[in-house]
């Protein structure tokens, strides 16, 4: 069923940052721990499925020439919204993750989806394709999370399990971040080459 | 011709569309923000000065500040600055106790680059300044050890302290 196939691509066949590789800057930039991390999913969550539901709905009366322009209003919006709702009623995790919330206007797998698939098809299957980007989004980054938390902090999920001084700190800079993005990209090419 | 005033009007609607959402959202998640940041700074303040068990506000110098009492006496005085950091205000508290020196500081708010002048909020970093007095030279680098790659926000963070103390000193 075509409805099953635009939800499911998106978890792992088509994951957006281990297959598609967009979306890596917040990949590698909220990764630090697996508490950000799933944060940071659940938020680009909300703006994606958000977005792909908007721009299919107004797909009809929205004309080319002026596409891109609605989609970055209707995102830079839901942003600015997710923005204000988690200052109120997240601040710690709104602190946790900063400037990054703002950035999730600049997230390739947002603009990506509303162009590759929001614009030119219904709104049901829009909708899962955001879900499944979102999962497939959340997985990848979670695990990359969990990855460098326990390799760069020895804790996961803020539960400390490793003394501190047994740590690999750079794991939880930018040079752990683009490392551990290739070892998770290779496990799981290997696993499908196994699967199959 | 036509077709721009179509595109143009079209885009138009849109923007007031969603322009109506924000202020909408922004209006109803106002009064929780406000809350957020009246509990962080009461939290802050009793970091700041742990022994004082409320609050008086006052103005020093045309900036914010409070006096940290206790029922008995005066334990010190809290500043507030907000000196030009590399991208925006840095909000910080600086705690001065009843020997005219740095009892802690704290960063309230900062957009800093995150991994490097946002680390000026670090432990570390701020911890080097208690103790200080209006004496101290508090310049970065030299009696204070900057953040590598981050010496505008170090510096911020430095002026911030250094003119809190210029005006206690003024005060008293």
């Amino acid at each position: 069923m075509s409805l099953w196939k635009d939800f499911s691509s998106g978890i792992i066949k088509e994951n957006p940052v281990l297959r598609l590789m967009i979306g890596l800057c917040p990949t590698i930039a909220t990764t630090t721990s697996a508490i950000n991390a799933l944060g940071m999913s659940a938020a680009t969550a909300f703006v994606l499925i958000g977005s792909n539901l908007l721009v299919s709905i107004v797909r009809k009366i929205v004309p080319d020439e002026i596409r891109i322009p609605i989609f970055i209003l209707i995102i830079a919006s839901l942003v600015t919204v997710t923005d204000y709702v988690m200052y109120a009623f997240m601040p710690a995790l709104h602190k946790s993750l900063g400037v990054f919330i703002p950035l999730i206007v600049a997230n390739c797998i947002i603009l990506g989806r509303s162009e590759a698939f929001a614009y030119k098809n219904p709104v049901l299957n829009s909708v899962l394709d955001g879900v499944g980007m979102s999962i497939g989004f959340t997985l990848s980054l979670t695990t990359i999370g969990i990855i460098r938390e326990i390799l760069g902090s020895g804790s996961v999920f803020g539960i400390s399990f490793i003394n501190s001084s047994f740590m690999a700190t750079a794991m939880v800079l930018t040079p752990g971040a683009f490392m551990t993005v290739g070892f998770v990209m290779a496990l799981l090419n290997r696993f499908e080459k196994r699967a199959q | 011709m036509k077709r721009i005033i179509q595109l143009g009007s079209l885009l138009g609607a849109f923007c007031v569309v969603f322009g109506v959402l924000l202020a909408f959202v922004y209006i109803i998640t106002k009064p929780q923000i406000e809350f957020n940041a009246k509990k962080n700074l009461e939290d802050s303040l009793k970091e700041v000065l742990p022994k004082a068990s409320l609050f008086k506000r006052l103005n020093i110098n045309s900036n914010e500040a409070f006096e940290g009492k206790t029922k008995e006496e005066t334990v010190g005085y809290i500043l507030l600055q907000s000196p030009k950091g590399y991208s925006g205000k840095i909000e910080m508290l600086i705690g001065i106790d009843s020997k005219s020196s740095v009892s802690r500081v704290k960063i309230l708010t900062q957009t800093e680059t995150p991994g490097l002048g946002a680390n000026v909020v670090s432990e570390k970093f701020l911890k080097q300044f208690i103790g200080k007095t209006v004496k101290n030279k508090l310049e970065a680098k030299k009696d204070i050890d900057a953040i590598t790659g981050a010496t505008i926000s170090s510096k911020a963070v430095c002026s911030g302290v250094k003119e809190a103390l210029q005006d206690f000193s003024k005060l008293k």
